[in-house]
Order: C-alpha cells, then structure tokens, then sequence
C-alpha cells in the first residue's frame, strides 16, 4: 500500500482533465471554455511533472498556458459578439461526431490494453534539463535549427494575416 | 495499485477522443483550434509517458515534446491570425458562414 499517494495523485489530475476537456468541447461560451483549456493545459503539466519531465512541466507552463492561451484569449475577446452567448455552439453532426470519437477511443485504449499491460517504471525520475539541452543542441541539432525557421515563417505570415487590405502592397 | 504505462495511454486516448468530438462539431472556428489543442497535448502525454517507462536513460521523447509545443505554438499563431483576417470580412466565426470559396 505504499504507492497509494501517486495512485491517488494521478487518479485526480485523470479526473480534472477529462472533465476539463469535455467543458472545453461542450462550454457554450467559447471564453469559458478557453479557461477550462488553460486549466486543462496546467494539469497536463502536472501530469508532466508527475512523469518526471520536469523542464518539458515547465515548459508546458510557459509556452502554452503563458503564450498560447493568452493569444487565444485575446483573439476570442476581439472576434466574439453578444449574440453568441445564445446560438448553440455544435453542428448537426454531433451524434455521428460523437460516435466516431468514442469509437478511435475504444479502439486506442484496447489496443493500448493489449499491447502495453502491466510495464511500470523501474527507475527513479531524475532532472532532465541538462540532458535535453545537450540533446537539442547535439543529436537534434538540424531540427532545432529547422523549427526555428519554422518560427520566422509563422511570425512573418502571422505579420501578413494580420495587415489590413491597404497595407497589403 | 501502482500507475503503469497504459494507465498513461489510456487517459491519452481519452483525450483524443475528446478532442475529435470536439473538433467535428464545434462551430466556431476557435474552438477547433482549443480541440487541436487538446489532441496535442494527448499526444505529448504519450510521448513523455513512453520516455518514462520505456527508456528511462534517455530524453529523445521529452525533446520531442519541446518540437510539438513550438508547432503548436506556430499553428496556433497563423491560425488566430487567419481567424482574425476573415472575421473582418466576414463578420463571423461560424464555419458554415465561411463559403467563400465555394467549390
């Protein structure tokens, strides 16, 4: 009985973010899902942190729940009307949408059951910030450097999307 | 009861699921992005779970992650921005309103 603690801990982060996501796909106002998205991405963190990734915990933290969300915020509160809080938010597939989700579930944790049973960690988790750091900057150094063109790309068209018609020479 | 891997793979799948409910029948354009958001992260979970369990010496899967968020962060960038970009057209963030480009 002397692992009930993280059994507990993981059962309730499980538990927060399933219900976080399903008010993030049902919430009827879009703001307040965004919130449930941004406490969501926080328990995703904790889940990263439970998992003994660290830096990637703190990373998750700033990227997302600090940059993401918070341009996503500010997009809804630019592009959100009154009327909104009163149309319904799903279209008319829900049903099938709902029974296609359910069923690339099932399908995935059967075969995650089947494959994957009974593997538990045998280490201890130990920091990984300096071994990530060496690993950017070492074995996945080509793709460090594509993501960051990949970035410039983004910001630029981003730039570009964001420019009115007259600007737009 | 300890928590082992597929108890990690489970909640994942979960969460994907979640997040294709989500963006088969949301309307509005922002909250597809919150669901491809959300399937996102089920696959980093995945990726971070399968680093613990599986190669414990080693941090490719973490690294990974880095790579994952840094897209999500430049789709998630371009996406608002078009989202900005044809809601001052259009008016709206509806995606039965965006038929612009009939085929």
């Amino acid at each position: 009985m002397e692992q009930t603690l993280p059994t507990m801990v993981f059962a309730l982060l499980s538990v927060l973010l399933i219900g976080l996501s399903l008010v993030v796909v049902t919430a009827r106002s879009v703001f307040r899902g965004a919130i449930a998205l941004t406490a969501a991405l926080g328990v995703v963190a904790g889940l990263f942190a439970f998992l003994g990734a660290d830096f990637v915990a703190a990373s998750q933290l700033l990227i997302y729940v600090g940059g993401i969300m918070i341009i996503m915020l500010f997009v809804i509160m630019l592009s959100q009307r009154p009327q909104d809080q009163y149309d319904r938010q799903t279209n008319e597939q829900w049903v099938w949408g709902a029974f296609f989700a359910l069923a690339v579930s099932c399908a995935l944790i059967m075969q995650f059951r089947s494959v994957y049973r009974g593997i538990f960690a045998t280490t201890v988790a130990m920091p990984t910030t300096a071994s990530i750091g060496r690993l950017l900057l070492g074995d996945m150094v080509v793709p460090f450097e594509a993501v960051s063109l990949v970035l410039l790309a983004a910001l630029v068209g981003a730039v570009y999307f964001g420019l009115d018609d007259k600007d737009r020479t | 009861m300890t928590v082992s891997l597929h108890h990690f793979l489970m909640l994942s799948a979960i969460l994907f699921g979640i997040g294709i409910f989500g963006a088969l029948t949301r309307r509005n354009v922002l909250g597809i992005l919150m669901s491809i958001e959300l399937m996102f992260n089920a696959a980093t979970i995945n990726l971070v779970a399968f680093n613990r369990f599986l190669h414990p010496e080693q941090v490719w899967g973490q690294g990974l992650v880095i790579f994952v968020m840094t897209l999500a962060a430049a789709e998630a960038v371009v996406g608002l921005s078009l989202v900005l970009a044809i809601y001052r057209n259009i008016k709206s963030v509806y995606t039965e309103k965006m038929n612009i480009l009939h085929g």
